[in-house]
């Protein structure tokens, strides 16, 4: 709800012109109403419509900084006639109405030209810009008339009005990291790979990782939807990083690494959001020195998931182009508090990005960790992924700890038993399944709809073709084991009961039906949770409800200045694309507090925070221009045979035909939103 | 699983087969639908927007060239409201564009000329700043922004069929233009085809601007002669003017770019022709000395036509025939046949384009044969394919196609076709002959000598677990070496087993012809009358000749590519002295003209018979290629198996590679206007140059086996390693050598009086 004096917004018509103030009607949109860290809008307008927020907004001044902003971009791009010329034209003649040099015809030509461009242009930006123009000109014709007729500027021609643009997708405001998404897919449909890695890396340098791994979010808001399926945007990020691996040509970064700044940042952590931070903070010639506490880098994504999910050749060449910008890593080093008192004296600035590495209990009677067979999701990943990426062995000790005869973890003849529902508990019973276990099971407390929601529909069904065993609605009571060894389960059954008041139905236990499961591993893939022990006590730095660490979510700076947190071990177990989003914003952020001690965001990145609030999709909204009905391209997997039994990459990925016809289906739902002070 | 979709366009019951679009389906049909930006070959740039149609059930306007039928649609072609889009566009279009179309070098032939008359676009509606533009002159090519209307149809070609990726559009909305790319100026192939496909008179041959106005050439439809790949070209002629009446000349070689494509020897090295009157005493002369000769020398740059008149002096006269590249490839085809007598298992260039697996072996192929390597840019940018590039030199200009380097050392190329035989034949089922021969292969010896690893094997079989349509393609260097015949023989085993198809990449315009139709002699360099070779009396089209005959863009007659196809030259322009048919009039084999010659090629060689004025020679409006026809190969049989592998040759020292430079292939492109601007020189590495003592721009002397000459050197530091580069095009006739191209030589920095 935003309190506006007149607003078409989503054809909304809000109109309290002449009103008394407290009579205002209100817009039923979250509009973006700030226009800078100080100061407040006066007037929104955007793809789908313009909302003011006070009287005195000169609306044709505002129509042609509109056009302008449309001018700019279109210098950013230029590929389609109607949006390089209308785009021109547009901000010309309205420009010429303005500063009272207009001719009634020249309204004419406007709105022919803007019907031009409605109708053939490339993007949705070409298409959607002259809508606000059309509402602004239709409802306050008057004005325009009025520079037209008495040949005099519009009110505030002449004064200073400041402007705040930002162009955004539906799936680029979904995205966590914001990627330019519509580039990327343009850079295939182009067969210009170089220049789709770019457009990636701008925002997000993992490409290979997230062009496999990621679950994806912008999918589902992905406006291609509203026609038939949505576009397999993550799986088209992988041309541009394989292309740049394929021939072996150096790295494509976004732009040319700044001069040295002689500032350099702490970073701890080499996980995603680790190594998100130091690439960017490269970039602006900020020297980083990342500190790892595993023998390897890369973090979850490298111990944690597995190789036939995210092969460590592919990751290792994400981790090379960071290295390529001379970032310094710094293995073996688990980070102490007193090293974090050193770092703070030592470093202009410190980045946490630590994860969360503690697997969370299932919460059940005789949870006890000295049980044998009792291991947690996070090391048993951590020492299946070590062996099978690097070839580290286990010890004796830890063949002796895990009952394991092999020096790897070698699962021939056992049963498995997981309690999760999410990625890593999937990691899990998959893995067991290459380790040869003899029988693999998941206990998940809700249903199958939910697991698939919770993970990704191909993740759930290949673990189910791999052999898996799916039980639903259940969970651990008790775990009984003999001499400390653990011999079996005690499982509780559950039924949803649907809440009378209509909310989320609740799970109750179905008396008399629990039931017994003989296994020898019981692994906790519930939750995890953040070790944080390297946070010096006094600092008494602020943690959320949830035992992580507490920012205001928009600059990721702790509640001591200049210690910066940010992935998991600050918004708890979440995914790559979500660390990569806040340490890339955080290193924005860094990148000025270095310099000049200030914590500050750009008015850009206020404005992106805004639009994720005000959210950019809109599912109802109708497509025009695009034929419906041309089917989501999907990738082939490996015969489920084959991979039970090997580690091979399952996912083969897109080939070229099919990833050219899928481009080819984008949108491209670029648009500008505009806020005026 | 070709689905056929069923839809109308106009009312039209029409089908599409999968991954065609609509656009495609209305030119097929005939149905026209306007577009400024689309080209057939490359991706849909989809920039000018002029093709939108509109859909029953669909509101707003669909982009056809993009868009892909679904069931059951309706499409409307045009109608008012189309009709009223497609003007505006066109009068955004024409928004300030100079009205120039007086001297553009593109009037008449523009396309924003003929839809600008289409759309009775008549004056400017509408105004906008204009702004200052300069003309930029990229050697060979020039580039007026202000008549560029950003199809970015040149963009699109260089990336995605020629591979040079050279040009980038400079995004400026209205102020958008085309720039070379990470570079101040254009630094790439000059094949020229982004001055093919400019529709606008933006990029325009700096040669050919302000000569001629495109209404006034004469377009003779012809074949390139500078290659094998056989690509098809238009010469465009007209008279000098007043200065020498009647006379004409080349002005410019153009492309049927939608569907072909040209390097920049064919578009740039058109006038190579030579002038004559006839000399009845040379002419006396020639006919004496090939009465007397043993035997005749000749180069594969030959019509048919004349390789049959030589034939024929051999059956009557017992004149021996020396052709040592056409030679070498019949000896080379005819043990791969013994082997692999399949007709089915030869790739051309256009399956190539659909192979998504694809090993280079024994070329530098992007200079050898441009054709293959666009071939293989559409196939790696089109289709993902996986390029491995086996050679002991890598070449920059591959590098974003080719997904494998593989060096080997030089001279082990039998070894190397032995390691991939066996990677590649693994899992195969062979017959207890074929077994037995990878059985006893050395892995451990081809592995350490060619330096070909385990690994790198592993890698390439691995890459090529998914691929489709195979293609092996096999280079000169095979043909020469001293082991061609097992070296063929091992890779038709890979053909026959391993689902490979092969291409063989012969060398010259004709070498296929001319190994089909003669029966050619061991050449040991002894006495010869030449012909557009080296002798004691030469013929050919040369001006020093001993009697001067005309080139091949003078004369009509047919070439048969690597592709094995039939093509017909067409004489662009005239020759006014002798030629062989003449000399062969007088020995007495020959005809009234040598196109008589035509219908009486060999047909147990695989020619049909048909009367050179009944070949058809052109593309169809949808790309056919419907020139000449596809020589069929005579049946063979199995009569033979690889032998064993020989011990891997050693070549230490200084080795030199003969290779020519981008844009040149023998003495006749050395010779044209636009391309002869320098000699060529022997071209190293930074390594190169330390070992052999020399530096940039230094005379240099080359001792090899058969004597020793100077030229300059020249540093390239793009190129790595220890082997040079040294051309032969600058060399005349006698520089034609179809030996093994690598060759130990000594090098020497020559003093500076010489």
């Amino acid at each position: 709800m935003s309190k506006v004096y007149f607003s078409t917004w989503k054809s909304e018509q809000i109109n309290n012109i002449g009103k008394p103030e407290d009579a205002w009607e209100e817009s039923a949109y979250k509009l973006p109403m700030q226009y800078n860290e100080h100061r407040e809008a006066k007037a929104f307008i955007g793809w789908d419509g313009v909302a003011l927020y006070d009287e005195d907004v000169d609306v044709v001044r505002l129509a042609t900084e509109y056009a302008a902003q449309y001018q700019v971009y279109s210098e950013a791009c230029g590929r389609c006639a109607p949006g390089r010329w209308g785009g021109r034209i547009l901000y010309d003649l309205l420009d010429k109405i303005a500063r009272g040099e207009g001719s009634r015809s020249d309204m004419d030509h406007l709105k022919e030209v803007a019907r031009n461009m409605q109708l053939t242009s490339k993007c949705e930006i070409g298409k959607t810009v002259p809508n606000p123009l059309l509402d602004l000109m239709t409802h306050f014709e008057s004005d325009f008339l009025e520079c037209i007729e008495k040949q005099k500027p519009s009110k505030h021609y002449h004064e200073e009005v400041g402007y705040v643009a930002k162009i955004t997708a539906p799936c680029t405001d979904a995205c966590p990291a914001h990627v330019d998404i519509p580039a990327y897919i343009e850079g295939v449909r182009d067969l210009r790979f170089d220049d789709s890695l770019i457009a990636t890396r701008q925002t997000m340098p993992l490409a290979h990782t997230c062009g496999r791994v990621c679950p994806h979010p912008c999918e589902d808001e992905c406006r291609r939807t509203n026609l038939d399926e949505p576009i397999s945007i993550m799986e088209l990020k992988r041309l541009g990083a394989d292309y740049e691996t394929d021939h072996g040509f150096g790295f494509f970064h976004p732009a040319e690494k700044k001069p040295d700044t002689g500032k350099k940042v702490a970073v701890i952590g080499a996980g995603p959001a680790g190594l998100t931070t130091a690439y960017y903070l490269a970039l602006e010639g900020v020297h980083c020195d990342v500190y790892e506490e595993l023998p390897v880098l890369g973090g979850e994504v490298t111990v944690g998931v597995p190789e036939y999910r995210m092969p460590w050749a592919k990751y290792e060449k994400d981790i090379e182009a960071v290295k390529d910008l001379g970032v310094n890593f710094i293995t073996n080093t688990r980070v102490t508090a007193e090293m974090m008192r050193q770092f703070e004296k030592e470093y202009d600035a410190v980045m946490v990005a630590t994860g969360t590495r503690i697997s969370k209990k299932v919460r059940c009677e005789n949870e006890r960790p000295e049980i044998k067979g009792y291991w947690g999701a996070i090391d048993f990943l951590d020492k299946v992924n070590l062996y099978v990426k690097f070839g580290y062995t286990l010890s004796e000790a830890e063949k002796e700890e895990y009952m394991i005869d092999n020096d790897y973890v070698d699962l021939t003849g056992k049963t498995v038993v997981c309690v999760g529902g999410g990625f890593t508990s999937m990691d899990v019973v998959r893995c067991s399944v290459r380790a040869g276990a003899k029988k693999v099971i998941m206990l998940y407390r809700r249903d199958e709809k939910t697991i698939i929601r919770n993970t990704t529909y191909e993740e759930y069904h290949e673990a189910v073709e791999e052999g898996v065993e799916f039980i639903f609605h259940s969970a651990v009571q008790k775990m009984v084991d003999e001499d400390d060894v653990l011999k079996k389960l005690v499982v509780d059954r559950f039924e949803l009961v649907p809440d009378p008041d209509g909310g989320r139905p609740q799970l109750k236990k179905i008396e008399g039906a629990s039931f017994e499961i003989e296994c020898d591993y019981l692994i906790p893939a519930v939750s995890q949770s953040a070790d944080l022990d390297l946070l010096p006590e006094e600092w008494e730095i602020e943690m959320t409800s949830w035992a992580t660490i507490k920012t205001n979510g928009r600059d990721y700076m702790t509640s001591r200045k200049g210690i910066f947190a940010s992935g998991d071990c600050e918004y708890g177990p979440m995914t790559i694309v979500n660390a990569v989003g806040q340490a890339k914003r955080a290193s924005s952020v860094i990148s000025r507090y270095v310099q000049t001690g200030e914590i500050s965001l750009t008015d850009e990145e206020i404005m992106e925070d805004q639009l994720r609030k005000m959210r950019v999709y809109d599912k109802n909204e109708k497509v025009t221009g695009w034929l419906p009905g041309l089917p989501r391209q999907r990738s082939e997997v490996v015969d489920v045979d084959i991979r039970k039994s090997s580690n091979v990459e399952v996912n083969f990925g897109l080939t070229q035909e099919q990833a050219i016809s899928e481009a080819e289906r984008c949108m491209r739902c670029y648009y500008i939103a505009m806020v005026a002070n | 699983m070709s689905k056929t979709i069923n839809f109308t366009i106009d009312g039209r019951p029409v089908s599409a087969a999968e991954g065609e679009t609509i656009l495609n389906v209305a030119r097929r049909e005939g149905i026209y639908i306007p577009t400024m930006c689309y080209l057939e070959k490359t991706n849909p740039a989809a920039s000018c927007r002029l093709c939108v149609v509109e859909c029953e059930g669909v509101e707003g306007m669909v982009l056809s060239c993009q868009t892909p039928p679904t069931e059951g649609l309706a499409v409307t072609s045009d109608n008012a409201r189309l009709h009223e889009e497609r003007t505006n566009i066109m009068r955004l279009y024409d928004v300030n564009h100079p009205l120039e179309c007086g001297v553009c070098d593109k009037s008449g032939a523009c396309d924003l000329q003929n839809k600008t008359m289409e759309f009775g676009v008549d004056a400017q509606h509408f105004t906008a700043k204009d702004q200052p533009r300069h003309n930029n002159h990229w050697g060979l090519i020039n580039y007026d922004p202000s008549l560029c209307i950003m199809c970015e149809k040149c963009t699109h070609v260089c990336n995605e069929v020629i591979g040079d990726d050279a040009i980038e559009l400079l995004f400026g909305g209205y102020k958008s233009t085309v720039v070379p790319k990470n570079s101040d100026t254009l630094d790439c192939t000059f094949c020229g085809e982004c001055i093919a496909v400019c529709p606008v008179g933006a990029l325009i041959s700096s040669d050919f601007q302000y000569t001629a106005n495109a209404w006034e050439l004469t377009r003779i439809p012809s074949t390139c002669a500078h290659c094998s790949a056989g690509c098809a070209l238009e010469y465009e002629v007209k008279t000098y003017g007043a200065g020498r009446p009647g006379e004409e000349r080349i002005f410019r070689v153009t492309n049927n770019f939608e569907f072909t494509t040209l390097c920049g020897a064919g578009r740039f090295g058109f006038d190579y022709d030579v002038r004559a009157s006839k000399d009845p005493a040379a002419f006396e002369a020639a006919v004496s000395a090939l009465e007397k000769a043993d035997a005749v020398r000749f180069p594969s740059i030959i019509t048919n036509e004349e390789a049959l008149m030589l034939q024929r002096l051999k059956e009557t006269r017992g004149i021996r025939l020396y052709n040592e590249d056409a030679r070498r490839y019949k000896v080379f085809m005819d043990a791969f046949r013994s082997v692999e007598p399949s007709e089915k298992v030869f790739a051309t260039t256009d399956s190539l384009k659909e192979s998504t697996g694809i090993i280079v072996v024994g070329s530098r192929i992007a200079t050898d044969n441009p054709g293959v390597r666009y071939a293989m840019t559409t196939a790696a940018r089109h289709h993902g394919s996986k390029i491995a590039y086996m050679h002991p030199m890598e070449d920059t200009l591959l590098q974003n196609v080719v997904t494998q380097f593989v060096k080997y050392e030089v001279g082990t190329e039998e070894g190397v076709l032995a390691l991939l035989a066996k990677t590649l034949l693994e899992q195969a089922e062979l017959t207890k002959k074929a077994q037995a021969f990878l059985d006893s292969l050395d892995e451990g010896y081809l592995s350490a000598e060619s330096n070909v690893g385990e690994e790198e094997l592993e890698t390439l079989r691995r890459s090529l677990q998914r691929s489709k349509n195979n293609t092996l393609v096999l280079g000169s260097d095979l043909m020469g070496h001293p082991r061609a015949e097992n070296i063929a023989k091992i890779a038709a085993l890979i053909a026959r087993y391993g689902d490979f198809k092969v291409l063989v990449a012969a060398r010259e315009v004709n070498t296929v012809g001319a190994a089909a139709i003669c029966d050619l002699d061991i050449d040991e360099g002894g006495s010869a009358v030449g012909y557009n070779a080296p002798g004691d009396f030469v013929i050919g089209a040369d001006e020093t000749a001993d009697l001067v005959t005309p080139a091949l863009n003078q004369q009509e007659g047919t070439v048969v590519s690597l592709n094995r196809h039939l093509l017909p030259l067409n004489a662009a322009v005239g020759f006014d002295g002798y030629e062989l048919n003449d000399l062969a009039n007088a020995l007495g084999v020959g005809k009234t003209h040598t196109i008589d010659f035509t219908a009486e090629l060999p047909e147990d060689a695989g020619f049909r018979g048909i009367a050179f004025d009944d070949l058809e020679n052109f593309h169809s409006p949808l790309g056919e290629d419907r020139r000449g026809y596809r020589l069929a190969l005579p049946k063979a049989k199995v009569t033979s198996q690889p032998d064993e592998v020989d011990e891997l040759p050693e070549f230490n020292g200084t080795v030199v590679y003969r290779c020519d430079p981008v844009l040149q292939f023998n003495a006749f492109t050395a010779r044209t206007s636009q391309l002869s601007d320098a000699a060529g020189a022997l071209t190293g590495s930074e390594q190169f140059a330390t070992a052999a003592r020399i530096a940039d721009g230094d005379r240099v002397t080359i001792v090899r086996a058969g004597g020793e000459y100077t030229r300059e050197f020249k540093l390239d530091t793009t190129l790595k390693g220890t082997i040079a580069l040294e051309p032969t095009f600058d060399g005349g006739f006698s520089a034609a050598n179809a030996a093994y191209r690598f060759e130990k030589v000594k090098i020497m920095k020559a003093s500076n009086d010489e």
